[in-house]
Formats: C-alpha cells, sequence, structure tokens
C-alpha cells in the first residue's frame, strides 16, 4: 500500500528565507497526524508547500505515489490547481472565502472533480449531516456568516471531493474556545477510509488523544518523531 | 582513523585519584576521544564543486586629488556636488580613492552633446528628413518628458496629455490666424488655456482613482478629437489649420530654416528636462514619493498632503504642456488633427513604456525610437505602426520598468536566485556563507565562526549518556577527556547568553539565568524550574548547555 | 411618436454598446485585466464574418455565428498573449493595460495590411420587413438586434449563474487565491472568460455592422463607449453596465435628436463625469478594493 503522503528532502522558503529545512515526512492511508508548533516554524509554509504555493522549494513529495513536489521557484500558486486535482482538500488558515457567494455556491465550488460534480447533491447532503448549523443558511452569502459557520464552509468545501490527503490550517484559530472544539469534533469525524488527516495546531490539547500521533515542528525541521537516537528524558 | 567516530566504550580511571581527588570521580565509564582533526581534515578538505561567490567590480574607482577624501567639485558658491562621489580609503593600501556612485549626470552630459552635435554626424542624403524628424523628437520627447511628470511622479495615469497639447496647439492658431497674434504670445496663451484645462481636468482626479480615470482621459481625447474634427471654425475640411505666425522666417534659406527648427525643438525638450528636474528632484517631487501607491493611506496619516501635491504638479504640468503646444503651433504653422488621435496615445504611450514609465530618459529614449521608426522608416509602410506595437508588447511583457528598468529588474532577478539557491545549497550552523563571506570586513571573525563550527561538529560527537550520566555524578573536579573537552568549550562561551546559576535563598533553591551581555542590563530568568542543591543546578545549567549545542 | 422613437434608438444603442460594456466589466472583475484590445476583437470578428460571408455563404445564422466565434478567438489570442505571460508579474493591472492597447495597434495594423484601408460591409442579416405595434414601426434590423444581444446577454448572465464554469469564474472574481486552493486554475479560467467577452464583442460587431462599415480602425468607437459605459456602471457589475448602457443609449438618442450629431460624445462625456463625480466607482460599483491587491 502506498503511503498517502510521502516528503523527502523537503526545503522550501520565500526569496532569500529558507523556512523548512531537509524535512522527510511520511503519512499512512487511515492516519490523522498532527503537526504542533509555534508561529514562524514553518506549519504554515509546509502545507503551503505541498500545495505549491511557496516562493521557492525542492525536494520529493509523493502524493498517494504521484510526484507533486519539484524543484520550482517560479512564484507561487502556479500549478496549486493541478496538485490539488490530484486529490488534495485544502482547509486554509483564516478565512479564504469567496464573500459574495452563496454557501451552497460555496459546497459546489468544492466539487471540482467530474464525479464530485455530478453527486454533489449527495455530497452537500453528507457535509449538511456533519455541520448540521449549515442546514439553514444554504442561501446566505458567505460573507454574512459568523466566524465558525464560515470556518465550517471552509472544511465542508473541502469534504466535497474525495481528497486523499486533508490538509486543515489551524482550524481553530480565531475561534472562541468552545466553537473551536466543536469545529475540530467535526474535523475528527469524518471518516477517512483510506484517506489521512493533517493537522496544523498550535493548541496541543486540542488534539491530544485524538490524533493518531502528533509531530512537533520547530525551526524548519520536525520534532518529537525524528528518531536522533538520543533524549533529555534522564 | 575509519572509526574515528564511533564512540567506544571504555572505563576511565582518575589519574589524580592516587592522590585522593576530592569531589572528583574515581572510575567511570566513559567513551574514547576520536581524533578531532578529522573534523578539521573534512572540513577543510578539497570537495569539487564549487561555486564562485563575490561579485565583479563593476564600477571605476578614480584615484583622490589629494589626501582629503572630502575634496570634490561643487556648485559655486553652494556646498552642493556636481556628483555624488564617494571617497574611500583603499583597504590594502590607505591611499585616497573615489567611487563615483551616481553616473547619470555624465551620461545625460554626453547624450546633450551628440544631440546638438547630431547635424554634423548626419549623412548628406538623408540630412532633411533626419532634420525634421529631430525636430518632432524635441517638440514629442518635451511633451513625454512632461507626461512622465504626471503618470510617474503624480502617479496619476491621465491619457489626456496630448488632448492638453492639441487644444492649445488649436486654439492659439486659431487666434494667430484670425487675430494676427505674434509667435511669441502663442506659448503664452497656450500656457494659460493649458492651466485651465490641466484644473479642469484635475477636478475628477480628486474623487475618481487609477484606472477609471485612464479610461475617462481616454475618454476625453476622443471627445477633443470629435469636437475638432467636425467644427467649422477649426477647419474640418482641410485636415488640420494652418497659416499661423512662425519664428522660422521664411525668408530663410531651407537648410536654414531646418537646422534652426532642429536647435530650438532641442531647447524646448532642454526647458522640459529643466522642469522635470525641478518638480520631480525638489519638494513636490520628495513628497509624493513618501506617498507611493498604496501606501497613500500611511503618507497621509504621515502629514503629507499628497493629493494636494499631485494636484500642483498635474496643473504645473499641464500650463507646461499648454505652453508646449503654443510653441508647437509656431514651430509648424499650425496643428493637424492627427494630435488628438487615438494612435497618437498608443505612440506616445509606447514611447513611454519603452524607455520605462517615471523616468526622464525612458521617456526620451522611447520617443527616438519611436519617432525613427515613425517618421524616418517611412519606406516601410504600415510595417512602422506593427514594429512599434511589437517593440511596446514586448517591453510590456518581459520588462518590469521599460529599457532603463533592465538593470534593476536583472539585479533584483539575480539576487532572488542567489538567494535561492544560497538558502537551498547550504546548511547555516552559525559558519558564514560563501556568499556573506565576501561581504564581511573582518576576516578574522570568518575563521572563527568557520573554526567554531567545526569545533562544534566534533564535539556534538562526544556527547552519550555516559558522560551526562558521569557529570550528574559529580559536575565538578576532574572528568574524563571527552566530558573535560565538552566542558572546556561551554567555559570559553560569549558572555551574551551565558548560563550562571541564581541562588534564590541564603541556602538554595537554585536558578538558572543568562546574562545579557551587556553592561547595566540584568540577567534574565531562562526557566521557572527550581534545582534544590548547587550540584543539581550546574547539571542543569550542563544539560542546557549540551541542549544548546545539539541544536546548533 | 418622438418619444418612442427615441427610446427604440435608446434600447438598440443601449444593447450593442452595453454588450461590450458587460464584457469589459466581466474581464475586469474576473481576471483583473482592463482590456483595451476589444478594439481589435471588434474589427476581428467583423472581418471574420465578412470574410464568411463573402467566401462562404451569405446566410445570416452562418455570418453571426463567424463573428461569435472569431470574436472569441481573438478574446482567446489576447488571454494567451498578455493574462496568461503577465499575471503573475507585478504592476499587472497597468502592464496589462497597455500590453492590451498595443496588441489593439499591432491587430489594427495587421489587418490594415491585410484587408487594405477600404471599409467592408456586411450583408443585410435580418431582411427587409417591418412591424407595426401601436404606430410603433419597427424595421427588421432594430428587432434583429435588440432580440440578439438580450439573448446574448440573458445567456451569458444564465451561464455564469448556473453552469460550473460560470461558479469557477465568480469564486476567481471574489477571492483569486482561494480559488486555487479548491482548484480552479487562473490560466485555464482565463481562457473561458476572455473566449466569452470575445465572444460578446464578436456579435456587438456583428450587429453594428448593420449601420456602419467593417474597417481596421472601426473598433476604437465602440471600444471607447463600451469601456465608458462599463465606468460608468462600475466595473464588474453587469446590472450596472446594463443601466449605464440604458442611460448613455437615452443620451445619445436624444442628444441626436434635439442638439444634432456632433453633441453626442459630448453629452455622453457630461453624463459619465457627473455619474463618476458622485459615485467615484459607477453606479453600481463595488465598494470595497477587492480586485485592486
Amino acid at each position: 500500500m502506498t503511503e498517502v503522503l510521502k516528503v523527502e528532502g523537503l526545503s522550501a522558503g520565500y526569496g532569500p528565507l529558507r523556512v523548512i529545512h531537509d524535512l522527510d515526512l511520511v503519512i499512512k492511508p487511515g492516519e490523522r497526524v498532527g503537526i504542533v508548533g509555534l508561529n514562524g516554524h514553518g506549519k504554515t509554509t509546509l502545507f503551503y508547500a505541498i500545495a505549491g504555493l511557496t516562493g521557492w522549494q525542492r525536494g520529493s513529495i509523493l502524493l498517494n505515489g504521484e510526484q507533486i513536489g519539484r524543484t520550482r521557484s517560479q512564484g507561487p500558486g502556479r500549478y496549486t490547481h493541478q496538485i490539488v486535482r490530484k486529490g488534495l482538500a485544502i482547509i486554509p488558515q483564516g478565512d479564504e472565502i469567496f464573500n459574495g457567494l452563496t454557501v451552497e455556491e460555496h459546497l459546489d465550488s468544492g466539487a471540482f472533480t467530474p464525479e464530485a460534480w455530478r453527486t454533489r447533491k449527495q455530497r452537500k447532503e453528507a457535509v449538511l449531516d456533519l455541520f448540521e448549523p449549515l442546514r439553514k443558511l444554504m442561501k446566505t452569502p458567505v460573507g454574512r456568516l459568523s466566524g465558525g459557520e464560515r470556518r465550517m464552509v471552509s472544511i465542508g468545501r473541502g469534504l466535497m471531493t474525495d481528497a486523499k490527503l486533508y490538509l486543515a490550517d489551524e482550524p481553530s484559530l480565531g475561534l472562541a474556545p468552545k466553537i473551536g472544539i466543536g469545529v475540530m469534533e467535526a474535523l475528527l469525524a469524518i471518516d477517512l477510509k483510506e484517506s489521512a488527516m493533517f493537522i496544523a495546531e498550535q493548541n496541543v490539547s486540542l488534539l491530544e488523544g485524538r490524533v493518531d500521533r502528533i509531530i512537533g515542528m520547530h525551526a524548519g525541521k520536525l520534532k518529537g518523531e525524528a528518531s536522533s537516537g538520543f533524549s533529555f528524558s534522564s | 582513523m575509519s572509526e574515528a567516530n564511533e564512540n567506544k566504550e571504555y572505563t576511565w580511571i582518575n589519574p589524580l585519584g592516587v592522590w585522593g581527588a576530592k569531589g572528583g570521580n574515581y572510575e567511570v565509564t566513559s567513551n574514547q576521544v576520536s581524533d578531532p582533526s578529522d573534523v578539521w581534515r573534512k572540513n577543510t578538505g578539497y570537495k569539487v564543486p564549487t561555486a564562485k561567490v563575490g561579485r565583479l567590480k563593476h564600477y571605476h574607482i578614480w584615484d583622490n586629488h589629494n589626501e582629503k577624501l572630502w575634496k570634490r567639485l561643487r556648485w559655486w558658491p553652494t556646498r552642493r556636488h556636481l556628483l555624488h562621489v564617494k571617497g574611500i580609503y583603499n583597504r590594502k593600501t590607505l591611499n585616497a580613492e573615489k567611487k563615483i556612485l551616481d553616473r547619470r549626470p555624465i551620461y545625460w552630459i554626453i547624450c546633450m552633446v551628440i544631440l546638438f552635435i547630431g547635424p554634423l554626424l548626419f549623412p548628406s542624403s538623408m540630412q532633411s528628413s533626419l532634420l525634421t524628424a529631430g525636430a518632432t523628437f524635441g517638440i514629442f520627447a518635451a511633451i513625454n518628458v512632461c507626461w512622465t511628470l504626471i503618470i510617474g511622479t503624480a502617479s496619476i495615469f491621465s491619457l489626456a496629455t496630448y488632448a492638453v497639447v492639441g487644444v492649445a496647439a488649436f486654439l492659439t492658431s486659431w487666434l494667430s490666424i484670425n487675430f494676427g497674434l505674434p509667435w511669441f504670445s502663442l506659448p503664452l496663451i497656450g500656457a494659460a488655456i493649458g492651466f485651465g484645462m490641466g484644473g479642469l481636468i484635475a477636478l475628477p482626479a480628486l474623487r475618481l482613482d487609477g484606472f477609471y480615470y485612464a479610461l475617462l482621459t481616454l475618454g476625453l481625447n476622443e471627445l477633443c478629437r470629435v469636437y475638432f474634427t467636425t467644427s467649422q471654425e477649426f477647419g474640418s475640411a482641410s485636415g488640420g489649420l494652418y497659416g499661423a505666425d512662425s519664428y522660422l522666417s521664411e525668408s530663410w534659406s531651407p537648410a536654414v530654416q531646418s537646422h534652426a527648427s532642429y536647435y530650438i525643438a532641442l531647447m524646448i525638450l532642454i526647458g522640459a528636462l529643466v522642469l522635470f528636474r525641478f518638480v520631480n528632484g525638489k519638494r513636490l517631487g520628495r513628497i509624493l514619493r513618501m506617498a507611493p501607491e498604496k501606501r497613500e493611506a500611511f503618507a497621509e496619516a504621515c502629514g503629507v498632503d499628497y493629493k494636494r501635491a499631485r494636484i500642483q504638479i498635474f496643473i504645473l504640468t499641464s500650463a507646461a504642456l499648454g505652453l508646449i503646444g503654443g510653441l508647437y503651433t509656431a514651430h509648424f504653422r499650425g496643428v493637424a488633427f492627427s494630435i488628438f488621435s487615438f494612435d497618437t496615445v498608443l505612440l506616445g504611450l509606447a514611447m513611454l513604456t519603452i524607455g520605462g514609465i517615471g523616468k526622464a530618459e525612458g521617456a526620451i529614449l522611447g520617443t527616438l525610437v519611436v519617432v525613427f521608426l515613425d517618421r524616418v522608416m517611412i519606406e516601410w509602410g504600415p510595417m512602422r505602426h506593427f514594429l512599434i506595437g511589437a517593440l511596446m508588447l514586448a517591453s510590456v511583457l518581459w520588462l518590469n520598468n521599460g529599457y532603463f528598468g533592465i538593470k534593476q529588474q536583472f539585479n533584483a532577478w539575480r539576487d532572488k536566485k542567489r538567494g535561492e539557491w544560497r538558502s537551498t545549497r547550504t546548511e547555516k550552523g552559525g559558519e558564514a556563507l560563501p556568499e556573506e563571506a565576501t561581504e564581511i570586513d573582518d576576516k578574522d571573525d570568518l575563521y572563527f565562526r568557520r573554526y567554531d563550527k567545526m569545533q562544534r561538529d566534533y564535539l556534538k560527537t562526544l556527547i552519550t549518556p555516559e558522560i551526562i550520566a558521569e557529570h550528574m555524578a559529580k559536575p565538578l573536579g576532574q572528568h574524563s577527556e571527552a566530558l573535560e573537552r565538552v566542558l572546556l568549550y561551554f567555559r570559553r562561551a560569549k558572555m551574551e547568553d551565558k548560563y550562571a546559576l541564581h541562588r534564590v535563598g541564603p541556602d538554595g533553591p537554585f536558578k538558572i539565568i543568562a546574562f545579557s551581555g551587556v553592561r547595566g542590563v540584568s540577567p534574565r530568568v531562562v526557566e521557572d524550574k527550581e534545582y534544590p542543591t548547587e550540584e543539581a543546578g550546574y547539571h542543569g545549567v550542563f544539560m542546557r548547555r549540551v541542549h544548546d549545542l545539539l541544536e546548533s | 411618436m418622438d418619444l418612442t422613437f427615441l427610446i427604440t434608438n435608446a434600447v438598440i444603442v443601449a444593447c450593442i454598446y452595453g454588450l461590450i460594456a458587460v464584457a469589459v466589466s466581466i474581464t475586469w472583475s474576473s481576471l483583473g485585466l482592463i482590456n483595451l484590445g476589444y478594439g481589435f476583437v471588434f474589427s476581428f470578428a467583423g472581418y471574420g464574418a465578412y470574410l464568411v460571408s463573402e467566401r462562404i455563404s451569405e446566410h445570416p445564422v452562418l455570418v453571426i455565428a463567424a463573428a461569435i466565434l472569431s470574436g472569441a478567438l481573438a478574446g482567446i489570442l489576447i488571454c494567451l498573449v498578455v493574462f496568461i505571460p503577465l499575471h503573475d508579474k507585478q504592476n499587472f493591472t497597468t502592464r496589462g493595460m497597455i500590453a492590451t492597447l498595443a496588441i489593439s495597434l499591432i491587430g489594427s495594423q495587421s489587418l490594415l495590411m491585410y484587408f487594405g484601408p477600404r471599409a467592408k460591409a456586411l450583408p443585410e442579416l435580418f431582411g427587409f420587413w417591418k412591424v407595426e405595434i401601436g404606430g410603433l414601426v419597427l424595421t427588421s434590423d432594430k428587432i434583429g438586434i435588440v432580440v440578439c444581444s438580450v439573448i446574448m446577454l440573458v445567456g451569458v448572465v444564465l451561464w455564469m449563474r448556473s453552469s460550473r464554469r460560470g461558479l469557477e469564474i465568480r469564486a476567481m472574481m471574489m477571492n483569486p487565491h482561494a480559488a486555487s486552493i479548491v482548484g480552479i486554475g487562473i490560466r485555464s479560467t482565463g481562457i473561458y472568460v476572455m473566449a466569452m467577452t470575445g465572444a460578446m464583442a464578436g456579435l456587438a460587431a456583428a450587429l453594428l455592422s448593420q449601420t456602419y462599415y467593417v474597417s481596421p480602425f472601426g473598433g476604437l468607437t465602440p471600444l471607447i463607449k463600451g469601456v465608458s459605459i462599463a465606468l460608468c456602471g462600475g466595473l464588474g457589475s453587469v446590472q450596472g453596465a446594463v443601466i449605464a448602457a440604458i442611460i448613455l443609449g437615452f443620451t445619445e438618442a436624444a442628444t441626436s435628436r434635439f442638439l444634432g450629431g456632433q453633441y453626442v460624445l459630448i453629452t455622453q462625456f457630461l453624463v459619465i463625469i457627473s455619474i463618476l463625480i458622485i459615485r467615484p466607482r459607477g453606479i453600481s460599483g463595488l465598494l470595497d478594493k477587492a480586485r485592486e491587491q
């Protein structure tokens, strides 16, 4: 069985700034992996590198055995839509949202593969089962929703296709703690089947005990899992 | 030394133990110390792929006139320099030298001299056509320099420049024909008309921004075209209005006339350049440089009234454009409708774009190229405009800011690529990168950083659970060689951020603090953890240092 | 009688220029490109229709289809040459505008070189019949123009509302960065948008050729009028463009009726300036600076 995500020797950054240093990472099917670390240590950049949104990057990234990483520096976002179409669902940090579209159109826009577009009715139902509060807001423009509802829309949009890898970048950021927990619960309740989920979070307590493993990130390198062959526990 | 980095366990026996070492261990398991010169060899060894670093010296360094660096040419009687010169002492010879930082004044003077002796260089077969084209070039370059002031300095994207010139030219020639006004009054009347029109066009600029304004002025241009071409007074039948008074006397021979018109056009151009210099380089230009696009709100918050400055420049330049319009009439004895046509706007925009928007030299170079193609290569037919369009498209597609932006764009691109390469290629552990190294003056610092990195690489191999256990057992006293090497390195650290123990009560507990490294600045507490005994505190400091070492 | 005549004229003018205005508006709001190359698209489509009517058949449907297709082709050409290389460069708006102007210069010159300066006439597309409704005589071309452009406009609006590509285009209008995250490619969407808007300009060219001739530089006036209407309506808003088209069409018809044809541009311009001074972003322009990153 191929790994959902296999990153080897990834370095990425913006201009002269190098944010990620020679990073290796493997995520297996059905896994929920949390990544924790402080601001500015490269969590979001790692996600952006997977989506091809960094200034430059090099190293190999295999998404379900398909090469989506390459050495490139033509600027961010050039191949993102192609990578996304290979089976990546991104739940971005903050509100990357289309203010004028209604919730329904918003969910539709997430169903970009032909197959998902055909079955979008069922898929919307499935998303609404997960996020009940959205059901009565289907015709409301997204710009009028509250922060928690927007985040639900954003997550729901990510769930509209059969992604192989879900990237959730700080899903609780900027939300009231209670709503943040609710959003996180909903996110973790998703039935992954063969796919995997990768969640970045600053608040470790939200993840602990709910994900399969937690990786720490510090200064562009992974900590905690890496076998440095030496521990300071003594 | 093949197994240098393998830590073989062995039992270390304290050589001082015979005399009963106080406080130290007597016998402890430690690891064999590998040869430190391995790291040295590995780092100093010749590795085949070497990247070229540093940059070419692309400027000439002149000898100084004498020993004083500050001696240079000045505008008498002020203290202002003729050229932007930097005096330096040569690092090796300590001779005084100077470097011309801004060589543009020299290039300007060379180009102006070439333009002035131009008629002597023209081939005699094309003398007359080149002189006519040269006169057109002078006037259009003057217009474009003014336009650059509007688009570049005032960042008002107005496309109505030729409309202002055209209206002034038409009205002055109409006045001159119908009322017999002499030629010297035409520029003044033109300036007044331009001033009025500038005020009128500037009004919407207060409300509209950017492209709304551009499209509006494009519409205004079209409006003027339609109005003048259809109205009877302005000669809708003859394709223009001709017969105005001119400073070029009809009684002169054609050669004299064309030479005179060439030099007068050049004088107009120089006048426009002087205006550019005094608007762009003085108060108004500087105010607007504080308020670049998208940062206007910030500038406004700092008390810069950028709108007022923009409108002032716009009206001033419009008056200048009106003046040029009056001179245009006086020069060509009238004006044709083509000045309002969309093609003229397009060609003007091509002139600005090819050279680079916002720079006087760009406007002039672009005008030169376009006028040459348009007026001299007449036998090419419609191909000329095709070529001009292609040049314009190419410069917009590939150049950020026209011809005169190439250098800057290339440098930015090179720096970006260099930064990317640098950061992908090297792993940075305190050692200076080769590219940085060329820019650090104190080479001792480089050697120290390099040596320090090697030493840390070596010491990292020594840190094992054994020596940590050894240190925990007895933080003080004689230690095994491996631990001793590590501790010696730690003790030699700089005062900045050096760890120390702080005794909280008279008998403990202890806390770890770090010195600021600056006199008078008190140390900071590193962690809240308290250590019951001094020994535990020593070990805590040791562990922190080990951690830092492994991190670096 | 006078009033009805005025209204019919206003509606016809509004229909033709409204098509271009809506095209300009959609291009601006979805791609961030001020396309001043519609003058070229316009002439190109006109010549495409002319070639078909000359070489193949004068059947109106064929001629209109040829105009629409060649307009879409010219739109795709502009997209490939200008939008795709430039869209991620700095100063894109200014450079894009200048590049489309350059395209229009090059394009008109090539048309001039190929077809010569003489204007060409298209065949009558809608025949010569008249309808009388309540004392109002409507000629065939007037009805044809109105029907065609309304069909096109409604079609475009419906397509934008309901289809998947329309959804993608609208998503890209709102937030290009988020669009790439949900798998919408800026380049491919750009091609759809430019083809669609080009087709609208092409149709406008075929309709306008019923009154004017097809010439290399004939696209200039429609372009300037279309752009002014788009401005007036607020860049990025379809209904604003339609309202502005009706207002300006009415101004044009009223001016030429009461003051004379040469004052049309002046009154129109005054109307545009006064609208823009009251509402600097047009009648229903986007109030936030969503498109001015």
